[in-house]
């Protein structure tokens, strides 16, 4: 298959649950890609994932014929899942619902890496330790 | 309720994807898109007009500048519009059109009923994730090609080879102008899936188009021996390493037909060809693409 990818656009959707309605829609319908083709396969391939956000990676061709690659959860997610919580706090400033300890701020920086355009650990543990901060969840030593 | 939507944009620095995204989500958003512009990064959210006011959206960009500023990274800009409901199941089929290829393809879209009265070979196609829509140039250099080889020949039960079938519009196509039989392999399981679908739609016998998972070296147990042509539309970088096997793979008085090769990498590829005893018979160019055709010696 000569390739030559037009357009690489992220999706971060909920598992299973993807349909030609946004953010899918406009996203892939602009491309000219066949939204269903990728509902079904996104579907399919996130089944046994129902209930979590899986973010997907899509390279967009030039005859309009796709390919995708699914990518780490947002940090957020796993932050919830570390912090053994349902959601983050409605009034983070105020009141805090969680904590994680620095080793697993370290943990979903290592997984999150791949997918966080940083430059190093550190810049990742940085921009999870936010999340975390924003969502009500503390960071322990 | 109205059918509206707001669209959502948010120009950010990439490392903040996760922190906007979990805002956005926060907000209510059912999931982001999200494509590099330059060296920033564009998220697009979408929430139902009816159920958010401008005056939430002007708190929602307030609350990604303080998000922001939280980890010390520049601000992002936040803009929100809004956009039609539309049919986004189907208005994406607007940009594909009838198309003929070569002097005897027709390739027709599956929703889009064909002529009945045409006297070109019609290829009824589902555009699904597999590439080879017709579109590419290096699709059409193929088509022309195998029209090339079989059309109007003494067929003698012509069995090719399709080598990265894709779609499988390169094998439809070869049964639809006279060929026998061919053997489609494809790495990607979806390909074959692909294949399998639009076999189906061009009323083609499955015994005639076999597909299955694999690479080169699945041909000769499906084929049973070796066939009489092979076409190839992958990458140059794959087929340079597959010579030898197609050799193995093709009958003494075979024919090739590859193609996925930019210009520039022609001449490694015709090089290798030739040490491996193919004589390159003609090399087609459209755009920055071209197709070998060659036969063994």
């Amino acid at each position: 298959m000569a390739k030559k990818v037009v357009a690489l656009v992220k999706l971060a959707l909920p598992a299973g649950k993807a349909a030609a309605t946004p953010p899918v829609g406009p996203a892939l319908g602009q491309h000219g890609v066949n939204i269903m083709a990728f509902c079904k396969e996104y579907n399919a391939k996130t089944a046994d994932k129902v209930g979590m956000i899986i973010p997907v990676e899509i390279s967009v061709y030039e005859d309009r014929s796709f390919t995708f690659v699914l990518k780490t959860p947002p940090a957020s997610v796993l932050i919830k899942k570390e912090a053994g919580i349902e959601k983050g706090a409605s009034q983070p400033n105020k009141e805090k619902v969680g904590s994680i300890s620095r080793e697993q701020l370290r943990k979903i920086a290592e997984v999150k890496m791949p997918d966080l355009n940083a430059n190093d650990i550190d810049a990742a543990m940085k921009i999870v330790a936010g999340t975390a901060r924003n969502m009500g969840v503390s960071i322990t030593d | 309720m109205s059918n509206n939507w707001w669209e959502i944009h948010v120009l950010c620095e990439p490392i903040l994807e996760d922190l906007v995204f979990w805002r956005l989500d926060k907000f209510g958003c059912q999931g982001t898109a999200s494509e590099r512009q330059g060296e920033s990064l564009s998220m697009r959210a979408y929430f139902p007009q009816g159920l958010a006011r401008s005056l939430d959206l002007a708190a929602l960009s307030l609350w990604l500048r303080q998000d922001a500023l939280a980890v010390e990274m520049p601000l992002p800009m936040t803009q929100w519009k809004l956009i039609d409901e539309e049919d986004w199941g189907s208005t994406w089929k607007k940009y594909w059109q009838a198309q003929e290829v070569g002097d005897r393809f027709l390739i027709y879209p599956v929703w889009l009923t064909p002529p009945e009265d045409s006297d070109r070979a019609i290829i009824r196609l589902d555009p699904g994730a597999a590439f080879g829509t017709g579109t590419h140039p290096t699709t059409q250099l193929c088509l022309e090609a195998l029209e090339m080889r079989i059309w109007g020949e003494e067929k003698e039960e012509i069995a090719i080879a399709d080598i990265g079938c894709g779609s499988g519009i390169l094998s439809i196509g070869a049964i639809l102008i006279g060929a026998k039989q061919a053997y489609a392999v494809d790495t990607d399981a979806m390909a074959i899936k692909s294949t399998e679908v639009n076999r189906d739609l061009n009323h083609i016998d499955a015994q005639h188009l076999i597909a299955q998972k694999g690479s080169i070296d699945r041909i000769l147990s499906l084929a049973g021996g070796q066939v009489d042509g092979i076409v190839c539309n992958i990458l140059a970088e794959v087929i340079i390493e597959m010579i030898p096997q197609m050799t193995e793979i093709t009958k003494p008085k075979g024919w090739g037909i590859l193609s996925g090769i930019l210009l520039d990498q022609a001449k490694p590829i015709a090089d290798r060809l030739e040490e491996e005893g193919w004589i390159v018979a003609t090399l087609w160019r459209r755009g920055e693409w071209c197709c070998f055709n060659v036969r063994r010696s």
